[in-house]
Formats: structure tokens, sequence, C-alpha cells
């Protein structure tokens, strides 16, 4: 495609693209003004403002988070007087024993993989921007896009306690409750979407 | 299909309603007229840049309205009963959130009554409100702060999610209890649907262009 080195970006032409309703605005390029959408009334920047410094420290905040979510129990289960907390990978170990590997594998993707991925794919575009790796672009383009879209599936762990929470308390009998990794694993699904909601893929372009 | 590069003279300007500018790598680009269905991507980065979807207005208002309806049966009724040994149990989404609260955990409550809850009903409202404005041709004051707040809100409403969380809890509990079905499931999962048509049928530019025309 030899049109796309000399293709212009909206910053070029000092146009700014508005983050709320994607209308193109002009804008002077120097000046701090504060300039607002004339559709929508979001405030206009050419990039995210404190994109990478923001992205950075979510991404540590979710990594630092990520050592309680998996070393903290997630779940107790209590069984006629006697208490078992398990973490979230005892509770993977324990369906793969049962035989079932379905199940075992969609919550190792969700709880696990998918953090992981985030916050490993995060770091790798945040380097790359840092270090001006100009290769691989349209690929580390793709893989923002799906860790935007992946963000919100790893909740699904902790939809489940509170379903089982409720259902499985037979006083006493047995009966399930969150565990204290429980407000840490949340911690890392909140801010690994916060990190790709303030990370700006245009930086990957222009570094 | 991709859309051309354009390059446009910087010098002698040109007309802005004609270009577009990618949101995921600032390349400009010509604006092309597409029909439903059609799909317009960007050549340099592969971001979606606009699928426009047939009848969105009505489409969404009807959605809306559907979700709004069913709303507080999904939330309010008992999804499911559990089963042991003739003690039974049951549970609807709200349960879920009180209990974690009561268990001392509230954070995580406020957030499971957040992305469960409460973001879908403000997002089902907020699409109801606008559409309705919309297809009734009126642009009042708020419509534009309302638009903003749903495009914010997009992500954080996570019904589909739960759904699946709820597969894998009749999964897991199938072999040690009965499980008997109640409407709560069905209307969660009509919701599920619902929530998912709103988000596919929803064609933001088209909003935002019918917002604009009825401002000026």
């Amino acid at each position: 495609m030899p049109a796309l080195s000399a293709a212009a970006t909206a910053r070029d032409a000092n146009l700014a693209l508005c983050h709320d309703c994607h209308k193109l605005v002009a804008l002077p390029q120097t000046g701090n003004s504060h300039n607002l959408c004339p559709r929508c009334g979001a405030g206009l920047h050419f990039r995210k403002p404190a994109s990478l410094n923001r992205t950075w420290a979510l991404v540590i905040t979710a990594l630092t988070l990520t050592f309680p979510a998996n070393i903290l129990p997630i779940m107790n289960v209590n069984f006629l007087g006697g208490s078992d907390a398990s973490t979230i990978m005892d509770g993977i170990i324990y369906f793969f024993q049962e035989g079932s590997y379905g199940i075992g594998l969609v919550i190792l993707t969700a709880s696990i993989l998918v953090p992981c991925f985030k916050i490993v794919g995060l770091i790798l575009i945040l380097l790359s921007i840092h270090f001006r790796w100009k290769s691989w672009l349209r690929h580390k383009a793709l893989l923002f896009r799906i860790i935007e879209f992946i963000g919100r599936w790893s909740m699904l762990d902790i939809f489940v306690i509170s379903l089982l929470q409720v259902l499985v308390n037979f006083t006493n009998i047995s009966s399930i409750s969150a565990d204290s990794a429980a407000p840490y694993f949340v911690g890392v699904v909140l801010s690994t979407m916060f990190a790709a909601i303030t990370f700006d893929p245009r930086l990957l372009w222009d570094a | 299909m991709a859309t051309n590069t354009v390059k446009p003279d910087l010098t002698s300007g040109f007309d802005l309603n004609q270009v577009l500018a990618c949101p995921g790598c600032d390349l400009l680009l010509e604006k092309l007229t597409l029909a439903p269905g059609e799909k317009l991507i960007c050549p340099r980065c592969g971001e979606t840049l606009h699928t426009p979807k047939k009848d969105s207005i009505n489409h969404s208002l009807v959605l809306a309205l559907t979700g709004l309806l069913l709303f507080p049966y999904a939330i309010f009724m008992p999804i499911m009963t559990l089963d042991t040994m003739g003690i039974k149990n049951t549970g609807t989404i709200f349960d879920g959130v009180i209990s974690t609260w009561n268990s001392g955990y509230i954070f995580v409550a406020l957030i499971l009554a957040l992305t469960s809850i409460i973001f879908p009903l403000i997002k089902f409202m907020l699409l109801f409100c606008i559409s309705l404005n919309l297809k009734l041709n009126r642009t009042p004051y708020y419509l534009i702060s309302f638009m903003r707040t749903y495009i914010h809100l997009d992500e954080w409403g996570m019904l589909e999610v739960f759904m699946i969380g709820i597969l894998v809890t009749i999964i897991k509990m199938h072999h040690m209890a009965n499980i008997h079905y109640n409407v709560g499931f069905f209307c969660f999962v009509a919701l599920m649907m619902v929530a998912l048509g709103s988000s596919l049928m929803l064609d933001k530019e088209e909003f935002w262009f019918a917002i604009e025309q009825g401002e000026s």
C-alpha cells in the first residue's frame, strides 16, 4: 500500500477527533486553551491527555493487585461445620480433577488467562511506544482492540460466586461465601478496564 | 470494505464534511456512504470506523422499551431453585448483591450492583429517552448529555457476562442438586438478548448526526 507512508493524520491537518462523538473539529496546534466539541461539549484534545502516565499507573496497579487476588482464597465452602477456603487456581484444579474440562477451561480463561493477557499485552504496547518499536504496528493495534473487548469478561467469576452464595445456603449443612481475594480480583478487572480506556492507540502510530 | 486514503491539501483547506479520522490511528480518510450491512474499516490499523444499521432509531426504541419491561422481572424474580435432599433454595440477581454486601464485601457488592443492575437499567432508560425523542424529531437540551452518558456507560453494563455466570453456576451445581428454572431465568435470558441486540442495532454516527441536525 504505497499511499500509506504519505498519508496524513488528522493532527497534521490541525483536526481533533472528539473522544465522545467522533466529530472532526479544526483546532489550533499551539496554545493550551480549553476547547470544547461544538456538537457534544466534550473537551477536545489531539490525543487523550496524559495517556501514557495514566495507563502505566493503572497497569502497575493491576499487576500489584494480581498477587493478592490469586494468593488469597476467593471462595469459602462450609460443609457440615467444616470450612474449606479455595483460591481461584484451586477451583480450576478441582474442575479438572472432576473431569469437567469444559467448565475448568472457561474459568481458567476468564479468571487467569484473560487478566494476564491484558496486563502483559498493555505492558508490551506501552514499552513499544517508549522504545519506538515500529514493527508489527497493525498487530499491536489488533492486540489493543482485543484487550478492549475482553476487559469485562473477567468479571465472570465474581458473578458466579455471588450466585452460589445465594443458591448454596443450606444453613447447617452447607454454604458458600465470598472470601478475601474477591475485592482484589474486582480491583484487577476495574484497573485493567480503566487502563484500556485511558490508553490512546493513536500513540502507537505517532512514535 | 476499506476506504481510500485521502491526502488533504493543508494549504488550501478542504471540506470537513468529506473526511473522517480513524479513532485507532488518526489517519484521515475519505468519508464514504455505506449501505446497511457494509462495514467501513481503516486501511492502516484495521479499526472498524462505521457500521451503518438499518432503521437504527426505531429498532433502538423498541429494544429499549422491551428491556425496560423485562427488567424488574429479570432482576427481582427468582432465577432458579436448588433442591438438595428436599431442602430448597431460591435466588434472584438482586439477592446476590445483598448477600455479598452482608458478608462484608461492600466494594464487591457495589460493583456487582452497578454492573449487573444499575448500569444496564440506566442504559435502557437513556436509550429509550434518546430514541423516542429522535423518533419524534425533538432535540431537548438534555439529549446531548444523555447520549454522552450512554457512550461512557456502554461497556460497564455486563448482562452478557452475567448470563455466562449463570450457565457456569448451573454446570457447577447440577451434579449436587436438582435445579428448577424459574420465571426470572427466562426473563434474564430475554433481557440479555435485548441488551445485546440494542448494542448491535445502535448506530452512534446516525444518532449524533440526528442530534446535530435537530440542534441547528
